[in-house]
């Protein structure tokens, strides 16, 4: 197995992000894997809701 | 003398309270020219090992927004809190849990299940959900683990002082950067925004009765929205009696009523019980009948009292089957 490189967090963007990069003997890049480490579950929580709360609700997603 | 280092750091958040700070506008380079930013994810490229690799204690502090709900998180604040002389929950989701915390009526199978099985936009013919160890190529990719439950920052770490509002104000900021400089800060544990109700600071104050009596409460789509009159004397649900000023009433400026996003003042605990309380103190009721139809007539009750303040409440959760 090669080296493991981890890049974490991803900075300078709106979010949380991490990069894997798995290289094989020789250096190269055998796998890389963009991994989001975060989830808040607005698709479920959304579901009961006010329809007049849903503005303010969504607009929660992404505030940037 | 060096000047004082500084942190930001974001958990379960929608990135607005980093829009916040800058919203400070020109400010903003007035706070660069006086610290030093040692960590801030969305702005500056430094890595987790950089806040491993300091002393504890090297920040004077830290301001953290984002309610907690997985592994990765609750390491990141536990790191943040040995590194920071200071910490202050900056924002709804570190205080009081935020809109994300309503994800507390919900547990991680449900939510997993809507997220990556069931949602009309969902394409993953192989039903995979995330894991927390992914053997590929003799390594292990590593993801957090998701909590069943949405956590606030004082129930995680001890927290020094609290930014409220959703985002805070800048003013509030300001105030707060201001007296952390000039060693101005309240006693320890203390929300850095004034303790006071939200009608109090209120426009329309004057037109709220002072024996307010409602038959019936109404959602806004129900009614034209007079623009100079108390929202709630319209009969709207508008939680500025139970709310903490200091955000100089922006939604009812925008003629929608208060959500309560700047959380209870200091003398109450539970936000969304004082919110119910104060609702069930104007309802026009003669016996437990009145009470039911009054009450009992507001939509979504939990979401309502509690969109910003679950996880804080006494509630906190869903009861667990
Ligand atoms: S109830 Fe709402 S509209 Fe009425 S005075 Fe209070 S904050 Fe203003
Ligand atoms: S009016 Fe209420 S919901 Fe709106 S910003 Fe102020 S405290 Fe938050």
């Amino acid at each position: 197995m090669g080296k493991h490189i981890i890049v974490d967090p991803i900075t300078r963007l709106e979010g949380h992000g991490k990069i894997d990069i798995i290289l094989n003997d020789d250096g190269n890049v055998d796998r890389a894997y963009f991994q989001v480490p975060e989830l808040r579950g607005f698709e479920q929580f959304a579901i009961g809701r006010r329809a007049e709360d849903l503005p303010q609700i969504t607009s929660r997603i992404c505030g940037v | 003398m060096s000047k004082p280092k500084v942190g930001f750091y974001w958990c379960a958040s929608c990135g607005g309270c980093e829009e916040a700070v800058v919203d400070l506008n020109e400010g903003v380079l007035d706070v660069v020219e006086a610290v030093d930013i040692v960590f801030w994810p969305v702005a500056l490229d430094f890595k987790r090992s950089d806040v491993e690799a300091m002393e504890d204690g090297e920040m004077a502090v830290c301001f953290i927004n984002g309610a907690i709900r997985n592994s990765e998180q609750k390491e990141m604040v536990e790191i943040l809190r040995k590194k920071s002389g200071l910490i202050v929950a900056f924002g709804s989701c570190s205080h009081m849990g935020g809109i994300p915390g309503l994800a507390n009526l919900h547990d991680k199978e449900s939510i997993f299940n809507r997220v990556y099985h069931t949602v009309p936009t969902i394409d993953n013919p192989d039903g995979t959900i995330p894991q927390v160890e992914t053997s590929v190529c003799g390594t292990t990719v590593e993801l957090p683990e998701f909590w069943d439950t949405v956590r606030t920052l004082n129930q995680v770490i001890d927290v020094d002082y609290y930014l409220p509002g959703c985002a805070p104000p800048v003013n509030l900021i300001v105030g707060a950067v201001t007296a952390i400089l000039e060693g101005k800060l309240p006693e320890k544990g203390a929300v850095l925004a004034p303790d006071k109700a939200l009608c109090d600071e209120c426009d329309r104050r004057e037109s709220k009765p002072e024996n307010l009596c409602i038959d019936e409460f109404k959602r806004p789509y129900q009614i034209i929205i007079d623009e100079e009159e108390c929202l709630l004397a319209q009969g709207l649900l508008c939680l500025g009696s139970a709310t903490r000023a200091g955000c100089d009433s922006i939604c009812v400026k925008g003629n929608m009523p208060c959500t309560g996003c700047m959380g209870p003042t200091s003398r109450v605990n539970d936000f969304g019980a004082k919110a119910l309380s104060a609702m069930a103190s104007v309802a026009n009721a003669n016996d437990e009948k009145d009470v039911k139809r009054i009450i009992g007539g507001i939509a979504d009750p939990v979401g309502s009292f509690n969109k910003y303040s679950l996880p804080a409440s006494y509630l906190h959760r869903k009861v667990r089957k």
